[in-house]
């Protein structure tokens, strides 16, 4: 029995049909074509899933497609707009923060939750943000660079 | 070495890939479909090992939207990298708990899923054993009954006939037994570790197509696309013509994960049977974890005979690699295992013998260290507790007796480009080895490691200059995350004399991207930085005698600087790439360069894992630790860790490889392991299995040492597959020396610390 939802998703306003059953994941990836978001485990364990939802981030394989309806999506596509990198993403280029790339989207998202809502983390703060995404490649010392130089930067453009 | 003037190569260039990944844009295995594309799922065994009584597939395949389902019998092929001892799919009898045993293609996961529980496998199980040593013992069940006689890919793969032995490795220099008679002090040790499984977080997944003239396609996130194209050519009967092996524009993550056929195999099982239509099959995370490889588990005897200055006199090594079901790698593994089992040190006389053995457990494989892991945690943990015994500093006892130019290696062959000692000199002036103070319960350690690389094996690139002059590389190196598309562009803009934005690399296909033996073994920038330095050399000598006409100068009086072909010493008279084809070759110029690498061996050496090798991987690490007295808990303060690079091509990937490497090491040293009962994984989940978090992640500083190679392309060696390899030693050893305790067993988990501390009281 399927389910009619409306939702947003990187600014663009969504109406489908679901089955109950479906995953945010399965319908970010199989029906919208938004394959930034990757599947690691698919037990709401690795972290690699993660987008944001209503500015909160979610595991998007362990959230049902219903519960999307009247609700704001961000998947890592949304991140740049018109070709220009968000400073998260020009950051991790500019640290080496990415190596395979496959947990990638989930840390950046992680951490645009954070700094949306606390533009000055400690490395602690930072740490705990992340410590739901595992990096099997880079180990962790560049991810955490490179969003503590976008909160840094931040900061200077505040004072 | 001449010095070079570079402008490029030695620069930390950004990642060509990084832009892609960072947008989400870059496109992995499980993003490609196929038109007709049908998905399989895979029935596998519950039981470690058994005869297969029968099976019946004919409810499955009357489900609605089921295409076909393939058992072994379907598909009476072998195949196997080291040895022919693996078939497709399990026939006769399955020999691990989680081997595939039947596989459904459908319209889609869930109905394959579903018709997976409607197959019925009726099994007689058969007596199992899981420990390597005592699968070696007369009287253990036989795992393969034929061993002897099954295919080798070369006369050094020595497997024991009548044994669960696949291959046995000897290595024997001086008389080992005069020389423990001649010591002062005899050492023995047993060190064990456990199966590490590499957690990369892409799964692995194929795409198979047999068409009805056997044609065979394969799309996969492999790491060695001819490797694979050979393997299935000769498994299936077919020529190498028929068989393409295309590999998805990224790959997430490999650590010798994804060689070999792992959801290949299944793939194209079915896929012989169902014709005509591509197959995906992605695994999930619990057959990541129970049906592809891990690290080998260990069981290592090392008996050493010192004088008491310190002085080596003798050492005799046992290893025991628990290959699981089948050989897989192990074969090679377990070479590289016991060629540097001794460890990097002068010692004169030696006995190494290092066995790779059957057991009824998921496969053990290629995995970051090759068999560095397991020999470095017994070698290194050894070496400290004889410096302590003769009352020696750790660090002065290591460079006592470490290797450097000039000396003969147990493998015969005089060592150069030895950067092993400078590394380990590094490393203790970095932590301040002998000055900096340290808290209570806090203490250092320091280990080394040494391993071989795969020798001899080839590389092949063409660099193909485009009408506007950008150019393309063509290479099959596949990029795993470990930067070699980054390395080769830099290579070919440096070497060919064009802007890094001029290059790019092409994403590896064996109808188009010419030969590479593997992305392995650290290897890549090696050899394959060799192949496309020849070839962009060979372009550029191309367009220079192309443009000797049109500049009216010899083209030994010309070069090629940003992209414009110009007279050396007049700038100003010159021409771009874009111009030079366009002018010799109207609207449809093009210079292609070739390059092919094989290193140069010495006479009679084998051709296949030979003993010689081309260039070691070498590196030195140091641990700052905190032992928690009441919990058992290690935290690592600081890891210092320095590795020989010859010449880093680009210093920050480089040093993000060490970063990496750590980390990895980290968890094989305080938490990784892979735990069994029988032949069952009890944690096949990252709930379960612990990979280090961000909360868990030590403090690292990397340093790469440049001691160069005078064959590597400006030096430059391999560094990646062994940064994790003397991690776990230099935790311990820094762990005996904060509080007096020695683990011989990894992972160093807190019960096992607090059982120590106890036995420490007691005594």
């Amino acid at each position: 029995m399927q389910k009619k939802i409306v939702f947003t998703v990187n600014g663009d306003r969504v109406e489908l049909s679901v089955e109950p059953n479906l995953t945010l994941l399965d319908l970010l990836k199989g029906q919208l074509g938004l394959i930034g978001t990757r599947e690691g485990c698919d037990s709401g364990a690795c972290g690699a899933c993660t987008v944001i939802m209503d500015g909160a981030p979610v595991l998007s394989c362990m959230t049902l497609a219903v519960r999307c309806h009247n609700r704001n999506i961000t998947t890592i596509e949304g991140l740049a707009h018109d070709g220009k990198l968000h400073p998260l993403q020009q950051s991790a280029i500019d640290h080496d923060a990415v190596q395979c790339g496959f947990c990638t989207a989930g840390w950046l998202l992680s951490a645009k939750v954070l700094l949306d809502n606390n533009p000055t983390p400690t490395r602690e703060q930072v740490r705990t943000a992340v410590a739901g995404n595992l990096c099997r490649c880079a180990g962790y010392q560049r991810i955490e660079e490179s969003i503590l130089a976008v909160a840094e930067g931040r900061a200077k453009v505040q004072e | 070495m001449p010095t070079e003037q570079l402008d490029i190569v030695g620069t930390s260039s950004i990642r060509v890939d990084a832009r892609d990944k960072v947008m989400g844009k870059a496109i992995y295995i499980d993003d490609i479909q196929v038109p007709g594309m049908l998905h399989g799922k895979v029935l596998r065994s519950r039981y470690p090992h058994a005869r297969i009584v029968r099976i019946d597939t004919s409810r499955a395949e009357k489900l609605p939207g089921v295409l076909g389902v393939v058992t072994g019998a379907d598909v009476p092929f072998i195949h196997g990298e080291s040895l022919l001892d693996e078939p497709f799919l399990a026939r006769d009898k399955v020999r691990y708990t989680g081997e595939g045993v039947a596989v459904v293609a459908a319209v889609d996961v869930a109905t394959a899923e579903h018709a997976l529980e409607l197959i019925r496998v009726e099994y007689k199980e058969l007596p199992a054993v899981f420990d390597p040593v005592e699968a070696t013992e007369p009287g253990a069940p036989l795992i393969h009954e034929n061993v002897g006689t099954y295919t080798r890919a070369a006369s050094n793969i020595k497997p024991i006939p009548g044994t669960n032995i696949c291959n046995h490795f000897q290595l024997k220099t001086g008389d080992v037994e005069k020389g423990f008679a001649e010591s002062d002090y005899i050492f023995e040790d047993t060190f064990t570790t456990p199966m590490q499984a590499h957690c990369c977080i892409e799964t692995h997944g194929a795409i198979a197509l047999v068409d009805d003239e056997t044609n065979i396609t394969v799309w996969a996130n492999n790491d060695s696309p001819h490797r694979a194209r050979k393997e299935i050519a000769s498994a299936f009967k077919v020529p190498m013509t028929k068989v393409r092996v295309i590999i998805a524009p990224y790959v997430g993550g490999n650590f010798g994960g994804k060689g070999g056929l792992k959801a290949e195999a299944v793939a194209l099982a079915i896929a012989w049977k169902v014709r005509n239509r591509p197959i995906k099959i992605m695994y999930t995370r619990e057959e990541e974890f129970c049906s592809t490889i891990g690290r080998h588990p260990s069981v290592v005897r090392m008996k050493t005979g010192v004088k008491q200055d310190g002085t080596f006199v003798a050492r005799a090594v046992k290893i025991y690699l628990a290959t699981g079901a089948y050989a897989e790698k192990g074969p090679t593994v377990s070479t590289f295992a016991g060629i540097s089992g001794a460890g990097p040190y002068r010692i004169p006389n030696l006995s190494i013998d290092s066995y790779c053995v059957y057991t009824n457990r998921q496969l053990a494989g290629a995995f970051r260290g090759y068999g560095g892991p397991q020999t470095a945690w017994a070698y290194e943990s050894q070496m400290d507790i004889i410096a302590h015994k003769l009352g020696l500093d750790p660090v002065e006892l290591r460079l006592r007796q470490v290797y450097v130019d000039g000396d003969r290696h147990a493998n015969g062959q005089i060592l150069k480009s030895e950067g092993l000692r400078d590394c380990l000199v590094q490393v203790a002036e970095s932590m301040e080895w002998n000055s900096k103070p340290l808290g209570k319960n806090q203490g250092r350690g320091v280990a080394l490691m040494e391993r071989a690389i795969k020798t001899p094996f080839g590389s092949a690139a063409f660099v193909k200059v485009n009408e506007d002059g950008t150019v393309d590389v063509l290479s099959s190196t596949t990029e795993v995350g470990q930067g070699s598309a980054t390395i080769v562009c830099q290579i070919v803009a440096e070497e060919l004399g064009v802007p890094m934005a001029s290059v790019r690399k092409a994403a590896p296909d064996t109808a188009f991207t010419p030969y590479d033996a593997s992305t392995t073994s650290s290897r890549s920038t090696f050899h394959m930085g060799n192949a496309v330095k020849m070839a962009a050399a060979d372009a550029k000598q191309q367009l220079l005698a192309l443009a000797s006409k049109l500049l009216k100068a010899s083209p030994d009086d010309l070069t090629i600087t940003q992209g414009k072909v110009h007279v050396k010493a007049m700038p100003e008279r010159a021409l771009p790439i874009s111009k030079v084809l366009s002018e010799n070759y109207g609207a449809s110029g093009t210079v292609l360069g070739r390059g092919y690498y094989y290193p140069e061996m010495p006479e009679g050496e084998s051709n296949y894992f030979s003993r010689y090798m081309v260039f070691w991987l070498l590196g030195a690490q140091g641990a700052e630790v905190e032992v928690n007295r009441e919990t058992g808990e290690v935290k690592i303060l600081k890891i210092y860790a320095a590795h020989d690079a010859g010449k880093a091509i680009n210093p920050m990937t480089c040093l993000d490889q060490i970063r990496g490497g750590v980390t990895l090491g980290a968890g094989f040293a305080l938490s990784e392991n892979l735990m069994f009962k029988g032949g069952t994984v009890l944690n096949p989940s990252f709930l379960s299995y612990p990979v280090p978090s961000a909360l868990d992640a030590p403090e690292i500083e990397p340093m790469a040492v440049e001691y160069a190679h005078p064959d590597g392309p400006y030096g430059a060696k391999g560094i990646g597959e062994t940064t994790n390899v003397p991690t776990p030693p230099a935790i311990a050893n820094a762990i005996y020396n904060a509080v007096g305790i020695r683990i011989k067993d990894l992972p160093i988990t807190p019960d096992k610390v607090l059982a120590a501390l106890k036995r420490k009281d007691e005594r």
